[in-house]
């Protein structure tokens, strides 16, 4: 698999999760709901996965939403090995 | 014939995927894999062992494994009946949901599990769609670009056409082929591990 990176938003559960969802689909950003990658954490919960570029984006819905987000991180996959940066 | 696979550096499954591959190449004679962990060095020597060959593991260090694997005349044939226990599997969709409790939840959990799917090489070998399950492989499906990413890297996809006819969404179809109950017994029966959603 080629090297990539993208951005993902964690939540305190998974009904903010679900909440969390249904705001980004009434809000004109790419993005899927995915389990939450490894590299940021050991639960089982569902996160919020975007693409980088958008990040500007993402926080401002964030924050106008009020989303009752755990973190946001920059997950990058490599061959070598995969890590995740906390990005606020 | 002496072959030698550096798979140091390398995540799991590849160095049991790199020594599968030379040893299919390999008529017979010696081949040994370095790997750089002990889980690799495990999984490495489980191949071995599920093959049916002799082995035997070299520890150099902490950081270097030399597993050593002998083909001989003696071992059955591997060309006959041994499946490729990595790859052979079925995933039986049976409904659009994963699990039962919410519907909300169950449809979140099925399109995080496809998006799973695509993530863990290496890939099932065959997914199959039936009763609610087919709606996953029509238009209007929140999976369907995961699904045709799988398509892409040879994963097949099987819809039961009785019960696309049934929601009346045959013309629906985005991926995959439309099957029968023949086929898709074949698909729950033949393959070394078959596991069922819904």
């Amino acid at each position: 698999m080629k090297d990539r990176q993208f951005g993902v938003i964690t939540f305190k559960s998974t009904n903010y999760a679900i909440k969390g969802e249904s705001v980004f689909k009434n809000e004109n950003i790419e993005f899927r709901t995915i389990p939450t990658p490894r590299e940021v954490t050991h639960s089982c919960g569902l996160a919020i996965k975007f693409d980088l570029k958008d990040i500007d984006l993402a926080k401002k819905i964030v924050e106008e939403k009020s989303l009752d987000i755990e973190g946001m991180f920059k997950v990058v996959k490599k061959n070598e090995g995969s890590f995740a940066e906390k990005l606020s | 014939m002496k072959i030698e696979v550096d798979a140091r550096g390398q995540a799991c499954p590849k160095p049991v995927i790199m020594t599968k591959k030379e040893l299919d190449n390999l008529s017979e004679g010696v081949l040994t894999t370095i790997v750089d962990n002990e889980v690799a060095k495990d999984n490495v020597s489980k191949l071995a062992n599920s093959l049916g060959y002799e082995y035997k593991v070299d520890k150099k260090s902490d950081k270097e494994y030399y597993i050593h694997i002998t083909k001989g005349e003696a071992t059955v044939d591997s060309n006959v009946c041994i499946p490729d226990t990595f790859k052979d599997m079925t995933i039986a969709f049976a409904s659009d949901t994963m699990g039962s409790g919410s519907e909300e939840l169950g449809k979140i959990l099925i399109k995080s599990f496809v998006y799973t799917l695509t993530e863990a090489t290496p890939f099932p070998s065959t997914l199959i769609f039936y009763n609610g399950g087919v709606h996953l492989t029509c238009e209007g499906s929140e999976v369907l670009e995961d699904l045709k990413k799988l398509e892409e890297e040879g994963v097949e996809i099987i819809s039961c056409g009785t019960c696309l006819d049934f929601f009346e969404i045959k013309d629906k179809l985005q991926v995959g082929e439309i099957s029968n109950m023949y086929t898709i017994y074949e698909k729950l029966k033949n393959p070394m591990n078959t596991v069922t959603i819904g």
